[in-house]
């Protein structure tokens, strides 16, 4: 500690830029990693809290997807001798109509016997509803609304609301209000309850329940009900508790959250390249100081002891600041992943409180110190090595040894090896992850070399551009690897992050784009939501003829789609008339033939499974799926495998004849309409809101509008990208004005004798630029070099690990031309601060400084 | 050539220091100049200013009669660039340059072609007897080697003005005496006004003149 005050800290005032600097590498680390996890965590609570909340004395929830069971099912949960009460509920959540409010969850429950389960604590209602419940069923335009939502919208009893249903707008008469409880806090207060039998008419649920929650009789444990129930249902069914639905959220988010870990853990290695680059050169500058306290008597082990509690403090700082900046990101991050949920899962939730976890910050400290050890760990040990005489001799330090540089290109060359023999050899996951890892560790040890290499290559470039100032530019970068090394690294790193999530997006971009324009091929798309992925509100099945008898509409397509739970997974079933579509919009088959997978699937004999589900649960044709459903186990083959993005998890196509018998459901999610040759798409598009316009909400989409929706929820998907970039092109300033800071104090003799011979301040400028801009060249070449290697093991990732999806290896060229110019002049406003600093100051004490 | 009227600088810290204190003379065109003193008695002070290293706190310094104080960073390095060539006691050349790339730097700097540059560098290292020493870099070379590249290096613009500051400090005897030949024999050719600081007063009996500092004052000026 002593040491601490008497040798580090005078460095640290010395050098206050340079050590804020160094701090600000673990603060980007740990904000990004904070402020992502904070995010994530924050959505997923939200969900689980409002599960929670509208949960309330809700043992077990019987479910069958989110496909909604028969109204039938009730009586039989009803009838069970563990149950002491079984309500039916509807869950949507809708258009609230309000400029500002977004949507409101709203809860159709059986008003008499749901009291029993959520205490609907009224301050102010009717007093007839109060009573009697029943008054409320009678009026089927009631509802009712928590204090929080009634307080922002200043609405009172009697007064009246708007919902977007699927019969269109329609008004509601607020009947009471819920006063501030635990049930009237989900979804942000955004909540309210109506009657199921009116919820079932205006979300289109036809005569089925989305769900029953129940609670046991007292006695009877949850395990024995569930028992009951499973034997009683079948296995169509899910009985859970309600925490369940929470899981299998996550599990559906679970691609979304690799992303997120994957690019928090980059941000963290990142910062700990920045950290190890500043440590680095203050081992080489205080190589005097420390010959001078080994020659005093100090010990190799506290000059490492010294330089790595340096590192801890410096940890501590940088982690303090970064939980702090993490916890301001991370409200501006749930808001975009919280629309991502949304956009792309059709999972509304609302993530307004952004909760702090008490672990997840502990765990945010430990991570930025212990990174901040390890990164200085080599340095510190370079540090207890110094020999005390070699110490006071300046010059030499900065140069890789002839031995260290043999050393990292024989590991380098060992880890390469071996990471090709884990590709082309095993066949295991972790044989792969094992060569992933070498490969990025043999890329971090060649990377001071190939700096060295490439800083040379420069070398008669930047000459040629500028005689002196590109010459020395570039012998600044070649004679100092220890310096530039790191900086280059860490660019490097970020870059190769930025190129394999690019490429995962242009690829996924491109897929999609092909398979839309293979299968989404219809004129037209009615929807009952204005969010084409929800399915909040359905069309009831016979408004499919209604449609097709307007003129100018050759064919309708009905397709309903909802997640069911396959081999404890969330899929998507896709119900469509596969007749129909093998038709007019057939897929080239990835296993299966043709012909006979389409006669199949149309006539109820198998089931197509697209390509994702095939890769994540090891299928292929001719295997027979099980699939459990409300009214018996579907037992079909699997007929043909497709390229079918409608889910992240894969989907499960049947015709929509197998989907009525086993579901017996008849609503809609979609239509796909086709029009005759001669009819217009606006045109028809007009006829069909004219048609509906009075009976109920439809949205209408042309083939381009669709199209592009779903690639603007994939670019909403890849929107980390952008994040990611920042931390790229921040990591290049920070690394970039670290390494000049460093390289102004070590070239100070050098750049005064320039100016004393001539140079004017311009000139020296301009070296400091060039050598900048070098610095960024560098990163790029490496970085788009390493990020090839990268985007390979990454769709490699997604193709066995995440999504199942087979995307085609394409170097993402646009975005990488796009970044060329972004961290060039990320390198230059980096270079503007140190240039200056160049410039001025005594020339005389430059001149005489050693 | 060189005058300085009423010069003084101060250094400022926690103690202010008076480097030279009101310090006038005059310097003619051609002559060759020693300054001698004891260590902190000003004279390396004196030469920066003279070469727009720095800049007095009072007073005036001028040179070929225009006054180089108000002028801008930039033009104060214009002059330097046109006018004044400078050896250092450690030579600084740059590290990493080559003989011939160290010598035409400031021409270089001054935009001067390519070809140019090459052959005004190779013609002053042949001068300084180190044509066959082109492209070795610094640390191939003796000190003896390093401080004629250097003087190569200050002669490459044909300065009027050469300022030396202890030339021969970081050599031994006979290398040292080798240097001040070449510097005579330079003086000859091109005809500069030199000024050499030197603790050396074998060096100091070579120059036309001597000028004694002592506390920032000047304490003899003699004429030879």
């Amino acid at each position: 500690m002593m040491l601490l005050r008497l040798i580090s800290w005078p460095y640290f005032r010395k050098h206050i830029v340079r050590s804020l600097l160094t701090i600000a590498g673990i603060v980007l680390g740990v904000a990004v990693f904070v402020g992502m996890h904070t995010a994530n965590q924050g959505v997923l609570f939200a969900f689980n809290s409002t599960v929670d909340r509208i949960a309330g004395k809700t043992e077990l929830q019987v479910t069958a997807g989110e496909t909604g069971f028969d109204e039938a099912v009730l009586e039989s949960v009803q009838s069970a001798s563990t149950v002491r009460v079984a309500v039916p509920v509807i869950e949507a959540t809708v258009d609230s109509q309000i400029a500002g409010q977004g949507n409101l969850l709203v809860l159709g429950t059986d008003m008499t016997g749901d009291r029993s389960l959520r205490d609907y604590d009224l301050e102010d209602a009717d007093e007839a509803i109060i009573d009697d419940p029943l008054v409320f069923l009678a009026q089927p335009d009631s509802i009712m609304l928590a204090k929080e939502f009634a307080e922002k919208n200043d609405l009172a009893v009697n007064d009246t609301v708007t919902l977007g249903t699927v019969l269109g707008p329609r008004a509601f008469t607020v009947r009471g209000i819920m006063r501030s409880s635990g049930l009237t806090s989900a979804f942000g207060g955004n909540l309210a309850i109506m009657d199921i039998y009116a919820a079932q008419h205006m979300f289109g649920r036809g005569r089925t329940f989305d769900r029953i929650d129940l609670a046991t009789r007292d006695g009877a444990s949850i395990e024995k009900a569930q028992e009951e129930l499973r034997q009683l249902l079948g296995p169509g069914f899910q009985i859970d508790a309600p925490a369940g639905r929470g899981r299998q959220f996550e599990a559906m988010t679970a691609s979304y959250s690799i992303m997120i870990n994957i690019s928090s853990l980059f941000a963290l290695f990142i910062g700990m390249f920045i950290i190890y680059n500043s440590f680095a050169i203050a081992v080489t500058q205080r190589r005097s100081e420390i010959g001078i306290l080994r020659a005093l008597g100090a010990t190799g082990g506290q000059v490492r002891g010294l330089f790595l509690l340096e590192s801890a403090v410096t940890g501590l700082i940088g982690s303090l600041g970064g939980v702090l900046l993490g916890l301001v990101m991370a409200r501006g991050i749930a808001a975009s992943i919280g629309g991502v949920m949304k956009d792309v899962y059709g999972v509304a939730q609302r993530a307004d409180e952004v909760a702090t976890d008490p672990a997840l910050l502990a765990l945010s400290l430990i991570i930025g110190i212990g990174t901040s050890l390890v990164a200085a760990f080599i340095p510190a040990r370079q540090a207890a090595r110094v020999d005390p005489v070699q110490a006071l001799q300046k010059g030499k330090y900065q140069v890789l040894s002839v031995g260290e540089s043999r050393l990292r290109a024989l590991a380098a060359a060992a880890f390469v090896i071996t990471s090709i023999l884990c590709l082309t050899a095993a066949s295991s996951r972790v044989a792969f992850y094992v060569g992933y890892a070498l490969a990025i560790l043999a890329a971090l040890l060649l990377g001071p070399l190939l700096a060295q290499w490439l800083g040379r290559a420069l070398r008669p470039v930047l000459k040629w551009m500028r005689p002196v100032e590109g010459a020395l530019a570039a012998d600044s970068l070649i004679q100092t690897p220890r310096r530039t090394s790191a900086s280059v690294a860490a660019l490097m790193l970020s870059l190769a992050l930025v190129t394999a999530f690019a490429g995962m997006a242009r690829a996924s971009y491109d897929s999609i784009l092909d398979w839309t324009t293979t299968t989404l091929n219809p004129d037209l798309f009615v929807s009952p939501s204005p969010e084409i992925v929800s399915r909040t509100l359905r069309f009831p099945g016979p408004m499919g003829e209604t449609l097709a008898a307007l003129p100018g509409i050759a064919r309708v397509q009905k397709v309903r789609n909802a997640r069911i739970l396959f081999n404890g997974a969330p899929v998507m079933i896709v119900a469509v008339e596969i007749g129909s579509v093998a038709e007019m919009a057939p897929s080239p088959p990835i296993e299966g033939d043709a012909t006979e997978m389409y006669r199949l699937a149309a006539a109820g004999e198998g089931v197509m499974i697209s390509d994702n589900l095939a890769k994540l649960h090891g299928l292929h044709a001719g295997q027979v799926l099980t699939i459990p459903a409300p009214h018996g186990l579907i037992s079909l083959p699997i007929v043909g495998v497709v390229l079918d993005y409608s889910d992240q998890q894969g989907s499960i196509l049947v015709d929509r004849t197998v989907y009525e018998r086993y579901w017996r459901d008849d609503s809609i999610n979609l239509f796909r309409v086709y029009l005759t040759p001669d009819a217009s798409p606006a045109d028809a598009k007009a006829a069909i809101l004219q048609r509906f316009a009075s009976e109920r909400q439809v949205f209408v989409f042309t083939n381009r509008e669709l199209r592009d929706y779903i690639l603007r929820i994939t670019d909403q998907w890849f929107g980390l990208t952008t994040v990611q970039i920042a931390v790229a092109v921040f990591v290049a300033i920070l690394g970039i004005v670290n390494t000049l800071t460093v390289s102004i104090i070590d070239r100070r003799r050098e750049l005064g004798v320039l100016k004393a011979v001539g140079g004017l301040r311009g000139q020296i400028r301009r070296t400091i630029w060039m050598e900048a801009v070098s610095i960024g060249t560098l990163g790029l070449i490496l970085g788009f070099a390493l990020g090839a290697l990268n985007l390979y093991y990454i769709l490699q990732i997604v193709e066995h690990d995440i999504a199942g999806m087979r995307l085609e290896y394409v170097f993402p060229v646009t975005t990488m031309v796009a970044l060329v110019p972004t961290i060039l002049a990320a390198a230059f406003v980096a270079s503007l601060w140190p240039a200056e600093s160049a410039v001025r100051g005594s020339l005389v004490e430059a001149l005489e400084y050693e | 050539m060189i005058d300085l009227a009423r010069v003084t600088k101060q250094f400022d810290g926690k103690r202010n220091v008076t480097a030279l204190h009101e310090v006038s003379l005059s310097i003619d065109k051609g002559d060759v100049v020693s300054i001698v003193g004891p260590s902190g008695s000003g004279k390396s002070t004196m030469l920066n200013l003279m070469g727009g290293l720095d800049r007095p706190t009072a007073g005036v310094v001028r040179i070929d009669g225009d006054a180089l104080d108000g002028l801008s960073d930039d033009s104060l390095t214009r002059v330097r660039r046109d006018k004044i060539g400078f050896i250092f006691q450690f030579f600084n050349l740059l590290p990493t340059l080559t003989c011939l790339e160290n010598v035409g730097l400031p021409l270089h700097l001054r935009g001067w072609s390519r070809s140019k540059v090459h052959e005004r560098a190779s013609a002053l290292l042949e001068l300084v007897q180190l044509g066959h020493r082109t492209q070795h870099l610094p640390e191939e070379l003796s000190g003896g080697e390093r401080q004629r590249v250097a003087i190569a290096r200050a002669l490459s613009i044909y300065p009027p003005i050469l300022l030396a500051d202890e030339p021969t400090g970081n050599l031994d005897t006979r290398t040292g005496r080798e240097i001040l030949q070449l510097i005579d024999d330079l003086h000859e050719r091109l005809g500069s006004t030199i000024v050499i600081v030197t603790h050396d007063p074998n060096v100091a009996a070579r120059c036309h003149r001597t000028i004694a500092l002592r506390d920032g004052r000047i304490e003899q000026d003699v004429r030879r």
